[in-house]
């Protein structure tokens, strides 16, 4: 037994011995490699992109006011809103990022003669959409940490803020990929695969995972996206992918297209997306008549908008989506006052299972870029 | 939802599709090169390398923005550059472009 006692003692020894040793050279591997890119990129970066620019880096507060008032079925509803974007840059490859959505939502209170008769009440609303560092590794890689927003179809990265977005309602499909939250917490990378002349290759990847922290709330998953783009078309397809890992564990899809012809002010965007609970698609078209015969440089700051989306319910619909199939036209009209104003206009009409229903929209964004403080010229 | 209604529907899409079309045609013809990122988005044929990767990726997205400060040229490219996934070669030559 004293032999044995011995030998176990010498083999628990031995492992943490190993354990330690294997735990150093881990961090050296990750460590040094990490600083030796790190300490590459930084100068890199900063001898080539100073080159032959006036370009500063001051930390910059950016984003918009928007003001929508919406009418629903009849019923009104008063939709204020400030985006809020932090950039706070550390050196030339380092970003903190941040984006806070405060919406307010008022409606008319319910009367006991008429229902939304009332005087408006309700209450504001805010959401963190991303709180980020983004380590630009290398050209192809950029790291992020913190709170993302999931890297899912063409709709919730890039066209979701309110002062990109042409029809101020998103699609019905919308909560595909992004339900229940809309942001990941954890990492991501991404960048471009390939970049060449007549093509490129741009993806993402990330992992998420499950925080209850009031305002950071997300669930844990896994996904990514990819997609191939065509400058000389300025033609773009891509497909995404995300699974969820708690509670009911879904697999969300989408696949997208995107279409700029060079001859023509048209935006052509289409999105398919389907998971457990449904699936639909929407298409977009948005022209700016920039050679209208009358009145040309009015008609340049016009902006003409279609769009048509179906939902399919599937397995009782439900998590964000629809309960019945539903189906919306919508056409809106933009009118870009300044390059930082624009006003908005659109109608639609759902037709729904539940009944049938008018949207209107009428508001405004206003797009602000304020620098922090006045940093000399890089 | 019954088949007379997926016509109906199917018959509505094509209508609007033709109707866009036609004003496509009727009013968008080749755009005549311009200069400064305002004109970015309809000139993918300029010369400007720059100006080219900027009709060719940030006006996927949006529309040209407002006039830049220069102060704040690099933090934002920074930004685009991890939204739009651009390269650092792209970065670069939008830097040039935006704030020369």
């Amino acid at each position: 037994m004293t032999t044995q006692s011995a030998n176990r003692q010498i083999w628990k020894r031995k492992l943490r011995l190993i354990d330690r040793c294997t735990l150093r050279k881990t961090i050296g591997l990750l460590v040094l490699p990490s600083c030796i890119l790190l300490g590459s990129t930084v100068g890199r970066a900063q001898d080539d992109l100073r080159a032959h620019t006036t370009a500063g880096y001051v930390p910059v507060i950016s984003g918009a006011f928007a003001y929508i008032q919406n009418t629903s079925g009849g019923v009104q509803s008063l939709v204020p809103q400030i985006v809020p974007v932090l950039l706070a840059p550390m050196g030339h490859s380092l970003l903190l990022e941040s984006r806070v959505e405060f919406t307010g939502f008022f409606q008319r209170e319910n009367l006991p003669s008429e229902p939304f008769s009332g005087r408006f009440a309700g209450k504001v609303y805010k959401t963190v959409d991303y709180a980020q560092l983004d380590w630009l590794a290398d050209s192809h890689a950029t790291i992020v940490a913190g709170r993302f927003i999931l890297p899912f179809g063409l709709y919730s990265e890039r066209l979701a803020p309110v002062w990109i977005r042409n029809l101020q309602d998103t699609p019905f499909t919308y909560s595909i990929g992004t339900n229940p939250y809309g942001a990941a917490d954890g990492f991501m990378l991404r960048g471009i695969a390939a970049s060449l002349p007549s093509a490129s290759i741009q993806y993402s990847a990330f992992m998420s995972a499950h925080s209850s922290t009031n305002e950071l709330q997300a669930i844990r998953a896994v996904g990514g996206d990819t997609s191939f783009y065509v400058p000389s078309k300025r033609v773009e397809a891509g497909l995404s992918y995300q699974r969820t890992l708690e509670g009911y564990q879904i697999n969300n899809e989408a696949a997208y297209f995107s279409w700029q012809p060079q001859r023509a002010s048209v935006d052509l965007k289409a999105e398919y997306d389907r998971n457990h609970y449904g699936d639909g698609y929407w298409i977009e078209a948005a022209h700016i008549p920039q050679q209208f015969p009358v009145a040309p440089d009015f008609f340049r700051h016009v902006q003409l908008v279609g769009r048509m989306e179906q939902f399919f319910v599937r397995n009782g619909g439900g998590n964000g989506l629809a309960r019945v199939n539903e189906q919306r036209p919508e056409v809106g009209l933009n009118f870009q006052i300044r390059d930082d104003w624009r006003l908005e206009s659109s109608y639609g009409r759902l037709f729904s299972h539940n009944g049938n229903s008018n949207t209107w929209n009428f508001g405004f964004t206003y797009r602000f870029i304020w620098p922090l403080w006045p940093g000399r010229k890089s | 939802m019954n088949d007379q209604v997926r016509k109906r529907w199917l018959l509505a899409l094509v209508a609007s599709g033709v109707c866009i079309a036609t004003l496509v045609a009727a009013t968008g013809q080749a755009v005549p090169a311009a200069t400064g990122p305002a004109h970015a988005q309809t000139t993918a044929m300029a010369a400007d390398p720059g100006e080219k990767i900027f009709a060719a990726n940030c006006a996927r997205c949006h529309t040209p923005p407002m006039t830049l400060n220069p102060r704040v040229t690099g933090t934002i490219l920074m930004h685009m550059r991890t939204r739009a996934r651009l390269s650092r070669k792209d970065e670069k030559l939008l830097l040039q472009y935006l704030a020369p």
